[in-house]
């Protein structure tokens, strides 16, 4: 009898828990896993026009309008990207190229025009500034699941949206030493993150501010990164969105770094 | 009148209240905000002021914090590196610092290329293992110009990390913690924590002791010194409780009625004593000389106040209008100083009224008082000797003056709220091994602006910069200078492969535009915000001092306007200087010059003030004088010692107010008073200087020139210098009271006595 009701209470608790840890039938890993290919990985390739300015505290604003090339070689797998800056006006024709690994370091390389040069640049983390934004490399191009542990803390509506919301604590050696982030429960994609920093302080929100369905994609086209310590922030506005567009492997090389793909980029 | 009257019938109550009213300013005291920030001195609404703020928001420049860390060896020892990362780590993780924008070996982005590699880290993300890696690590930071004299030293002995803080009032605190940090560590390094907000922040908090330490010291020996003088209790308690008394309501007032405790009215206790003191001495010098001769305590303070009324009226009141005038000068803490101390003296007057007589009226005594005879007899000679050769002693009077006032062109006005501390104070110490070791660390910005975005990468005004600089470098107090153009140069440099002939500027914008991005590419956005806004409208030259004297600031300001005049400026730049030490000039000069016009404005008043109350100009020049002679010899004096003219100085003069007026009027209604009744200048004047004006007068500056001497001893220069100018100030005023005024008046009797 007593085996019996112990039994019970133990099925029960596991059930319990179970429920806790995995809500709708996906753990928090899951859903973070998810989360990656729906934001990082959709299609198998895609082309965008971006804006983006980095406002200051001040409100000072710099302005750099860019083409972006990427292709997937594999889902979850390695990437290659390919920049094109139409702006400000004297980098004009600079373009820039990272080839992805999840598992190891990115290979980046920039041309500057002004000197007819292409440089190899070291990739020495994934946590240095994208493109000298509030964005950092990994902002841009994902994070590695396993490289946190991570943990469901509630259930939330965001701005309508029924969001999982998941605490991650970095395992290894990471820019923020906590993310809590709120995932859209339909779409996988991040609504909104928050970055803790060393002094255990809210220090850089993310906020996805406009979502649209683009080749029955959800794609978040607004975005802004706020750095909440220095008042900093990043705004950046997706345009001419295309995916599957056919983006060949030609494109990632040397010789369109030098002389970018017009048709392409223009 | 009548107050003294209602004081001695009722004496329990007016002690009673008194008590009570004090209790009332007492508790106001928790209440105390201290505020030890130099610029304060200037308005909030101040231009350079302002411009001081904008070029902080615009360049992200925070206060900064330096802390050095040395090895006799040099620091390029595993151990020690290793312990450079962990305490550059642990700051990163203090509250209050701003951890995006500390500089140190660990956080502060090089640009390097290896092999064929653009790299854009800090040079030690991670502590180098082998010797071939630290022998790396060594090569990379000296030859770049953005660490070398900056964060590691040229002889490779130290290294510094820059600690920028959210608020300068933090900076003792986050002091401590780094002390924690740093003291953990067993190593053989050394650590020297330095930097302005440090040193005034500091400064603070040692106020606050001082303040403690200091006044009640000072106390305790004027208690002493009135006992060897006076030898009796009765006649140590009741002049220390009014000093006391007025101290506490002024500061009671103060502090209740929401002003900040600054670095001048932490000084209103100091300077309040001495005057409220010399108001009591007054009045216990002639009551026990006039208690003998009627034995009733009561009428014996009736006739005191009755001879003394008018001096013991007119000699704070004057005081009291002179230092209210000061509220008539530009510096905010100078006016909060000058109203309170009158407010005080006013206090004091009020309390010498009521509350002495009444506790003149409780003290029982039963030992038989003595006549002073000595101090009398060797006054009343001085008197006799002084009257009787009145030309010589005007002649040597007016030739020391001479003297004096060319002691005073020698004079050189110099601030340095580092030099606040006494030369062994840690803060000293690591202020001069900091700045052998590095460029500076008090950091000043000349800011270039011109009209229009983007062009500060015009390559003539980058050009313009790097000369600029270079120029600079060769002035010695100049330790470093770090701008924009290091950054492009440095880029120029790594890209070519290190070749050493490509350490030069592009010729052209786009290549300079070029560089920049591909800089931001790989550092975080605000990376370049410290040497160039946002649009490159402006740019901002980091120009590290070793010396932080107002004096050696003003010679590099002084050196930069010549170098432009020589080499103008591109077309539509304009520069300007920020930085808290050029804001500590622009008050030393607000305060130096500030403080002449107000004291001048001063002297007038209280000249205007003792014509009225003499009825006779004459005799407001004459009272004029041991003002101006005290205050002339004083800083004459300091002229030839070398002494240099600071803050505390310049507040002191007006110290001579209080005491030489309270000194001369005190002197000249008393001996026209006995000159009225006697009709007769000798007789008139060996009652004066051989009876108790003239003991009375010599008691004050006994007193106060001895018990203001513990403050030699505090750790805080400010204090030395207020003590022993105190010394000084009671000494010439007693002395050009006591012997300069019997022959004055004995050469221009025709003038003043009409005899």
């Amino acid at each position: 009898m007593i085996r019996t009701l112990f039994l019970i209470g133990a099925f029960l608790f596991l059930g319990f828990s179970k429920i806790c840890s995995a809500q709708e039938g996906f753990s928090a890993q899951e859903v973070i896993a998810k989360s990656r290919l729906a934001f990082f990985y959709a299609a198998n390739d895609m082309r965008v026009k971006i804006s983006m300015e980095l406002i200051n505290q001040n409100g000072h604003k710099r302005v750099r309008e860019l083409t972006m090339l990427r292709k997937d070689y594999e889902d979850g797998g390695e990437q290659k990207y390919f920049m094109y800056f139409h702006k400000p006006a004297d980098v004009k024709d600079t373009t820039f190229m990272v080839y992805k690994y999840p598992d190891k370091d990115d290979d980046r390389w920039l041309f500057i025009p002004a000197i007819d040069l292409v440089k190899r640049i070291a990739a020495n983390d994934k946590f240095s500034s994208f493109v000298g934004s509030d964005f950092t490399y990994e902002d841009v191009s994902g994070r590695k699941p396993e490289e946190d542990t991570h943990h469901l803390l509630r259930k939330e509506v965001l701005n309508d949206n029924n969001c999982f919301v998941i605490e991650s604590i970095p395992r290894g050696k990471a820019e923020y030493t906590k993310r809590i982030s709120w995932m859209d429960e339909n779409n996988f994609l991040p609504l909104k993150e928050e970055f803790y920093d060393k002094q255990n302080e809210l220090y850089r929100q993310f906020e996805a501010q406009e979502v649209k369905e683009i080749n029955g994609i959800m794609t978040i086209t607004k975005r802004v990164m706020r750095n909440l310590k220095t008042g900093h922030r990043t705004e950046v506005v997706f345009q001419e969105v295309e995916y599957n567009s056919g983006i060949t492997d030609d494109i990632f090389s040397e010789r369109y770094l030098r002389k970018a793909p017009m048709e392409w980029v223009k | 009148m009548r107050l003294v009257e209602f004081s001695i019938n009722r004496p329990k109550l007016v002690v009673f209240l008194t008590i009570i009213v004090t209790l009332l300013f007492a508790i106001q005291f928790p209440k105390i905000r201290i505020d030890t920030d130099p610029e304060n001195m200037l308005k909030a609404d101040e231009p350079i002021r302002v411009f001081h703020k904008n070029v902080k928001k615009e360049f992200g420049i925070e206060e900064m914090i330096v802390l050095g860390i040395a090895r006799e060896d040099g620091i390029f020892h595993k151990d020690s590196l290793e312990r450079i990362k962990r305490i550059s780590d642990g700051i990163l993780r203090i509250k209050g610092v701003i951890a995006d924008d500390v500089m140190s070996l660990t956080v502060t982005n090089n640009v390097v290329g290896m092999d064929g590699t653009l790299n854009v880290r800090p040079p030690m993300v991670d502590v180098p293992e082998t010797d071939a890696e630290i022998e790396r690590l060594r090569k990379e930071v000296l030859d770049h110009p953005l660490f070398k004299d900056r964060i590691v030293s040229s002889d490779g002995k130290g290294s510094s990390i820059y600690v920028p803080i959210e608020s300068k009032d933090i900076a003792h605190e986050i002091g401590e913690k780094i002390k924690v940090l740093y003291k953990k560590e067993n190593g053989p390094e050394r650590y020297y924590l330095a930097g302005l907000p440090i040193a005034e922040d500091t400064f603070g908090s040692e106020m606050f002791v001082q303040m403690g330490l200091t006044a009640p010291m000072a106390g305790v020996l004027l208690m002493i010194v009135f006992f060897i003088i006076f030898r009796r209790i009765s006649f140590v308690v009741p002049p220390m409780m009014v000093a006391m008394l007025s101290v506490a309501w002024t500061m009671g007032g103060l502090i209740g009625s929401g002003f900040t405790v600054h670095i001048m009215s932490s000084m209103i206790p100091v300077f309040l004593m001495p005057i409220a003191i010399c108001e009591t001495v007054h009045i216990l010098s002639d009551f026990y000389e006039k208690l003998p001769q009627v034995n009733d305590r009561k009428k014996a303070i009736l006739a005191v106040f009755d001879e003394l009324v008018k001096p013991l009226f007119f000699a704070p009141i004057t005081t009291a209008v002179g230092f209210a005038d000061l509220a008539l000068a530009d510096i905010p803490p100078v006016k909060v100083f000058g109203i309170f101390i009158a407010i005080g003296i006013v206090i004091a007057w009020f309390l010498s009224m009521t509350f002495l007589p009444a506790l003149l009226m409780l003290i029982k005594e039963k030992r038989p008082i003595v006549k002073e005879e000595t101090g009398s007899k060797v006054l009343g000679w001085i008197g006799r000797f002084s009257l009787g050769k009145s030309m010589a002693v005007v002649l040597t009077g007016a030739i020391l003056l001479a003297i004096s006032a060319y002691g005073i062109t020698t004079l050189k006005v110099n601030d340095n709220p580092v030099k606040w501390f006494k030369s062994h104070h840690p803060i000293r110490v690591a202020d001069r091994e900091l700045n052998k070791l590095i460029g500076g660390t008090y950091i000043s910005y000349l800011v270039l602006e011109s009209e229009a975005e983007d062009e500060i990468k015009k390559p003539e005004v980058m050009g313009y910069m790097e000369a600029l600089q270079k120029h600079l470098e060769t002035n010695p107090i100049v330790g470093k200078t770090t701008s924009i153009v290091d950054v492009v140069k440095r880029v120029n440099y790594v890209l070519h492969d290190e070749d050493q002939r490509s350490q030069i500027l592009p010729k052209d914008q786009n290549t300079t535009g070029q560089y920049l991005f591909l800089f931001l590419m790989s550092s975080s956005p605000d990376e370049l915000d410290h040497f160039v806004d946002y649009t490159y409208q402006k740019a901002n030259i980091w120009v590290q001092l070793k010396s932080g004297d107002n004096r050696d600031m003003t010679a590099v300001v002084e050196d930069v306007e010549n170098y432009i005049k020589g080499n103008p400026l591109p077309d539509g730049i304009k520069v300007q200087w920020s930085g808290l030490p050029f804001l500590n000039i622009t008050w030393q000069k607000l305060m130096v010059n500030g403080m002449l016009k107000a004291t001048i404005g001063t002297w007038w008043v209280v000249f205007l003030l003792m014509v009225l109350q003499f009825r006779s100009i004459w005799w407001g020049i004459v009272g004029m004088l041991p003002l101006v002679f005290a205050v002339v010899f004083s800083y004459g004096l300091i002229g030839f010692i070398g002494k240099e003219y600071d803050m505390p100085i310049a507040v002191c003069s007006t110290l001579a107010l209080g005491l030489g007026d309270d000194f001369a009027i005190h002197f000249i209604s008393r001996f026209r008073q006995r000159f009225r009744e006697t009709k007769e200048l000798k007789q008139a004047m060996e009652l004066t200087m051989g009876g108790e004006p003239a003991l009375a007068i010599f008691r004050n500056a006994l007193v106060v020139g001895l018990g203001f001497f513990p403050m030699v001893m505090a750790t805080l220069t400010p204090y030395v210098t207020v003590g022993l100018f105190f010394g000084a100030l009671a000494f010439f005023s007693g002395v050009t009271t006591l012997i300069f005024l019997p022959a004055l008046i004995g050469s221009f009797k025709k003038v003043l006595l009409k005899i």
